[in-house]
């Protein structure tokens, strides 16, 4: 059978801010349709940034990442057609009820169609009681919040979808909930870029994990590959390695 | 506990950007305040030198005391161009006569309604927009954005008694504020004398204390806004509440209260007034002419006699009439414009009872009370200026043995001999004296105890409101 | 797209608790301020008539045409409303008589203080100082406080071109704020039909105008709170910078301005130049009174030797015809007179326009200033009203004076009728009759059309936009590279 394409390319991606720091170092990773790629890595790794560049929030300062083969940089808009995104920590629109913050950000990616009903399916789906739909958002907790942005990104039905910290918010049981709607979307043939600092959902989950420190991809590793492998000591090793290297 | 809250306080607000920026502008807006009053009182001095000494050359040459035009002008005060109140809005020429009626002409405003259209920028002015923007901008979020940031919970996981806790808040608030503000005041202050200005120590004393009026506004500002943060969850909802409070108290409620009290109490038009004397005088007139008819014709003047000792006899008759008639018209003036004037204090009173909701107007009225340019200005000058007429008539008087007004001169044909010209300098000076000081603090004691006692009911609100207030 | 942003647009701000507080705040004011308004002028009105009445009545009741003293009042304008301008700081009336120049005086302000404390409140100042408050407190947050809430990153992790999404921004923050202004605003222009203040079809097209201008105004500001907001990364911080800049445009620069512009041109105060002009008409009075005596004496010198009988004849003859003489002289002196009055005037005129123009250039800094320089020009409430009124009266006193002059020869003409034969009567005044005065010209004010009123408040209407439009040009700009995350 012939390999498919990469839906999410990463290619030598650079990343120098102004300040002259190096926060991505020619990164260069793949994520294939039906497939949950998880980053891991501490606070200033280059989980966020690599996200970013996906996003063309920012330029790349060298290579490029590609979304169904589309530069992001030079097509942004093309690009984000094929992307949902969740955010860490999304506030949403205060003022908006939850149908009214999904309708919005439905028709933003295109989706026009969308019932009412659908609207509630999917929060049903991502686990928001129906009682909570028609509340303004300003009266949430951060893990209801958190369930709205997921719906968002599921409304899109984009090809591809970048999650940033989607867990960080979420109760252990709303967390499993989250993991089993990660697969279903796998199932779907979503390709799946995830930042994460949750090691054991990470291992649960994904198909391939990838270590980042100091802005480089320490360590790649595939699901059959890790089997047997402790991932936790092996992020300890691969991040006070580096620290070692450092001293 | 109370000292290590009050320095928390202190370094929370003056280490912010937003306190460097603020009290940036605020400085400058003091200082400018400063200048331009000193400026203004420059000028307006020079005006004044320049309008006294006009007024005295254009009388030179005249050779008849009964023949010049004198004008007396009101001087301008060093604390006037500080605080301006009304003094631009009341006339400050005043065309002398030896009786009848004064009336003041040529306001500022009148004469340069240039600026009438932005108004004056005074130290008034400064104080109650700077110092109350000032207060909110620092204490929206007192209590209530303690809380968002979750040290509200945090101190009161300590022993801190809650008192000890929102007074220190008030006091490091105002320390924090008060204090710094203090340095463009000073400089301000020595800025006076540098350009020349004539403080007297009465002068400095007023100006001290409209600046602790300004203080104490500064603190009804901080304790209302430490109150509505203490009564409100969120600090976005107290910066609203505390803005549409602001804009109520400074800009609206002073000037609807004036004009609701303008509909509700009538006070009759000066036209009508002004009308109702003409009419008078021209009854009198009338009266009188009919008198002057008959002595022509009763008492001819002899056929061969003394023309000269008619004409004496004519003048002092005359003389008489005028006198007569000046009373009656004086006493009919008198008591019109005492009616009106009765009308007037009946409608003032209740515009500045309801304008003294706000304590904006509280604060302009003190100030205005200090500084001698309140209401009370332009009755102080009239009265001035009518103490002066009796003067100024005594002088004229001796001067031509005529009781002035209605002047009777005549020129015969025959040569006379040209009378020597006057001297001008001879005329009585027209002094303004600003009342004493007491007088003018003692004017503005109510408002300061308002100022006090906002303080006193809006620190109470917030202790209360903080007693019960959820620090979760 | 854009639709789907300028609905979200409208929505976040209609839907938002500071929006019905603002809302209902402005709705009472605007509301208040034309409530109070219309009765300050219909109090005006009435305060006219009866002051014309009067003047009218003191006219008739004068029984001669030497002491006929009329006064002219300016009429109060409906667009006072609206716009108060200076109306209450420049005098309501002038004397008009053959003796004195025209001069406004009696302020408003001066006449009743009180009023002057706290000075007025119109719909301009509403617009000005509340409604430009209200557009920051909306815009402050427009593109950082999405950027706070990260709706900013989920919304551009669309396929959303920045351009649009500005646009989008712009126009629905300004059809979410302007759009509800227009209720009171309407219903304000109800409450002026209601209460039927007379309003021409000139003041209509006026007051439409002066409600454009303030809406562009409000733009203005909703622009700034756009640029400000793109600049800058924390809501906080772009909330300070409106509120400094807000204080600086409306309450500080305006100011500043006109006393900058008093202090460098000065202007000689009008003190020094009434003594002045006292002192050239006294002279010119003396030297009349002087000449006259030596014409007489000389016009008598014929008669020197003449007995009382033929002394008589000899006055009785001449007396209409020297009369005349005296009568064409005192006219002479008197037009000089006044020529040097206008002269003096003028040059203090020019000065002062000088300092206006350099007090209104400096102050145009701030659209603040703009706008209500805008709506005074619009209301004909601007410092010309002054002279505009001035001007009229003047060419009124000069047919008063006329018709007054031919009325006084025809009166002495008559008394010296009546006298003729009697021998030296001293005469008080005129006769015993009231005056007829049908005839008498009537004081119209001054017209002020449409395009007396839009013509000089073009330059800031254009400033206004421009300033706009460099607003929202900076703000656009600022937001193509503005870092979304």
């Amino acid at each position: 059978m012939e390999t498919p394409r990469p839906m999410l390319e990463a290619d030598g991606l650079t990343k120098r801010y102004e300040d002259g720091n190096l926060a991505l170092d020619h990164v260069s990773f793949d994520v294939y349709p039906g497939q949950v790629y998880a980053m891991l890595g501490g606070n200033g790794a280059g989980k966020t940034t690599a996200i970013n560049l996906f996003l063309n929030f920012i330029e790349p300062t060298d290579g490029e990442a590609r979304v169904d083969g589309i530069a992001t940089h030079k097509e942004p808009l093309k690009a984000k057609e094929k992307l949902a995104y969740v955010s860490e920590n999304v506030m949403l629109y205060p003022n908006f009820t939850a149908l009214q913050n999904l309708d919005f950000f439905a028709r933003l990616g295109g989706n026009t169609k969308y019932s009412k009903d659908d609207y509630r399916q999917v929060l049903l789906r991502v686990g928001l009681e129906e009682e909570a739909h028609n509340r303004r958002l300003k009266g949430y907790s951060k893990g209801m919040r958190q369930k709205c942005g997921i719906a968002i990104s599921i409304l899109k039905n984009a090809p591809a979808i970048l999650l940033d910290e989607p867990t960080s918010g979420l109760d252990p049981k709303a967390a499993v909930e989250f993991i089993r709607l990660l697969e279903s979307l796998r199932e779907e043939g979503k390709a799946i870029l995830m930042s994460t600092h949750d090691i054991f959902r990470a291992k649960e989950v994904a198909d391939v994990v990838g270590i980042m420190n100091e802005g480089n991809l320490v360590m790649q590793r595939s699901r059959e590959e890790l089997v047997g492998e402790d991932l936790e000591k092996l992020y300890v090793e691969y991040m006070t390695g580096y620290m070692d290297e450092v001293a | 506990m109370f000292r290590l809250l009050v320095e928390k306080e202190l370094r929370e607000i003056i280490g912010t950007t937003k306190f460097a920026v603020t009290f940036g502008v605020c400085s400058v807006l003091i200082l400018l305040a400063f200048y331009v009053g000193a400026r203004n009182f420059q000028v307006s001095q020079a005006e004044y030198e320049a309008a006294r000494a006009e007024n005295i050359k254009q009388m030179e040459g005249l050779t008849d005391w009964g023949r010049i035009d004198h004008r007396i002008f009101l001087p301008p005060q060093p604390l006037t161009t500080l605080v301006s109140g009304i003094s631009n809005d009341i006339g400050r020429t005043t065309e002398m006569q030896t009786q009848g009626e004064l009336r003041s002409e040529n306001s500022r405003f009148n004469e340069d309604p240039i600026f009438a259209v932005f108004r004056f920028l005074d130290l008034e002015f400064i104080f109650s927009i700077v110092m109350s923007l000032f207060a909110i901008l620092f204490a929206y979020d007192a209590i209530n954005g303690e809380k968002e940031r979750g040290t509200l919970r945090l101190s009161f996981a300590n022993p801190v008694p809650r008192a000890t806790y929102i007074l220190s808040k008030l006091v490091g608030a105002f320390l924090a504020l008060g204090v710094p503000l203090l340095i463009p005041i000073l400089i301000g202050c020595v800025m006076l004398p540098l350009m020349g200005i004539p403080m007297t120590g009465s002068a400095w004393g007023r100006l001290a204390m409209v600046v602790l009026a300004g203080y104490l506004y500064l603190g009804v500002f901080l304790t209302l806004s430490v109150f509505v943060s203490a009564l409100t969850e969120k600090s976005s909802n107290s910066f609203l509440l505390l803005l549409v409070i602001w804009i109520f108290a400074v800009l609206i409620i002073p000037r609807t209260a004036v004009l609701i009290s303008g509909r509700a109490v009538d006070v009759p038009s000066i036209d009508k007034v002004n009308y109702d004397k003409n009419r008078y005088m021209a009854q009198l007139w009338l009266e009188d002419r009919e008198k002057m008819q008959n002595y022509s014709r009763e008492n001819p003047p002899s056929q061969d006699g003394d023309m000269q000792a008619w004409m004496d006899d004519f003048r002092a008759f005359m003389s008489e009439l005028s006198d007569v008639r000046n009373e009656k018209m004086s006493d009919f003036g008198g008591r019109l414009n005492e009616e009106r004037r009765n009308r007037e204090l009946v409608q003032q009173r209740l515009a500045l009872g309801i304008a003294r909701l706000s304590p904006t107007s509280v604060f302009s009225l003190a100030s205005t009370d200090l500084s001698g340019t309140s209401l009370d200005l332009k009755e102080r000058y009239i009265e001035a200026a009518n103490r002066y007429q009796e003067t100024y008539a005594q002088f004229i008087r001796e001067k031509t043995g005529s009781a002035g007004g209605f002047m009777f001169t005549m020129r015969g044909g025959q040569d006379e001999e040209e009378p020597p010209p006057i001297d001008p300098y001879e005329l009585p000076v027209f002094e303004y004296e600003e009342p004493s000081s007491t007088t003018l603090i003692n004017d503005s004691l109510f408002d300061l105890g308002l100022l006090v006692l906002f303080n006193i009911v809006f620190f109470a609100g917030a202790f209360v409101a903080f007693l019960r207030y959820d620090v979760r | 797209m854009f639709a789907t942003l300028f609905e979200k647009e409208l929505k976040a701000i209609l839907l938002s608790p500071k929006f019905v507080a603002t809302f209902g705040v402005c709705s009472l004011l605007i509301l208040l301020s034309v409530f109070i308004g219309v009765q300050e002028y219909k109090a005006g009105v009435d305060q006219y008539d009866t002051a014309m009445q009067l003047a009218e009545q003191e006219v008739r009741e004068a029984t001669s045409w030497w002491g006929v003293n009329n006064r002219a009042y300016r009429q109060p304008n409906p667009m006072q409303i609206f716009a108060s301008g200076v109306n209450n700081d420049i005098g309501r009336l002038s004397n008009i008589s053959t003796w004195t120049e025209v001069k406004l005086q009696q302020s408003a302000y001066l006449d009743n203080s009180l009023f002057a404390v706290f000075r007025f409140i119109d719909f301009t100042f509403i617009v000005q100082v509340v409604l430009s408050l209200f557009a920051i407190l909306f815009t402050y947050n427009a593109i950082n406080g999405e950027r706070e809430s990260g709706t900013l990153k989920l919304t551009f992790s669309n396929a959303v071109p920045r351009g649009q999404y500005m646009l989008a921004k712009f126009l629905g923050a300004w059809v979410g704020l302007v759009v509800p202004l227009l209720i009171p605003i309407t219903l304000a222009l109800l409450i002026v039909v209601v209460l039927q203040v007379p309003m021409t079809g000139v003041e209509w097209s006026k007051l439409l105008t002066l409600i454009g201008v303030s809406i562009l105004y409000f733009t203005f500001f909703i622009m700034l709170g756009l640029l400000v907001s793109a600049l800058t990364k924390r809501s906080t911080v772009s909330f300070l910078v409106l509120l400094v800049v807000w204080v600086l445009f409306v309450l500080i620069l305006p100011r500043a301005a006109t006393m900058a512009a008093g202090q460098i041109i000065e202007v000689p105060s009008v003190a020094e130049v009434e003594s002045q002009k006292d002192r050239y008409r006294t002279d010119r009075w003396t030297a009349y009174g002087e000449e006259r005596s030596a014409k007489w004496r000389e016009r008598m010198e014929p008669a020197e030797g003449m007995n009382e009988e033929e002394r008589t004849q000899f006055l009785e003859e001449r007396r209409p015809q020297w009369m005349q003489e005296d009568d064409d002289d005192r006219q002479v002196m008197q037009e000089e007179i006044a020529e040097f009055e206008r002269k003096v005037n003028e040059d203090l005129r020019n000065r002062k326009a000088e300092q206006e123009r350099l007090a209104f250039v400096l102050s145009r800094f701030s659209p603040s200033s703009s706008y209500q320089l805008a709506t005074m020009n619009l209301a004909g409430t601007n410092t010309t009203l002054k002279t505009r009124y001035e001007e009229s009266m003047k060419a009124y006193r000069t047919a008063f004076a006329q018709f007054v002059e031919a009325k006084r020869i025809e009166e002495r003409k008559k008394l010296m009728e009546q006298q003729r034969g009697q021998r030296r009567v001293m005469i008080f005044g005129g006769g015993e009759e009231a005056l007829d005065v049908s005839e008498l010209p009537r004081y119209e004010a001054p017209s002020h059309t449409f395009p007396e009123a839009f013509g000089p408040s073009v330059i800031d209407v254009g400033l206004l936009a421009l300033f706009s439009v460099i607003c929202f040009g900076g703000a656009f700009v600022s937001f193509l590279r503005y870092d979304v995350r």
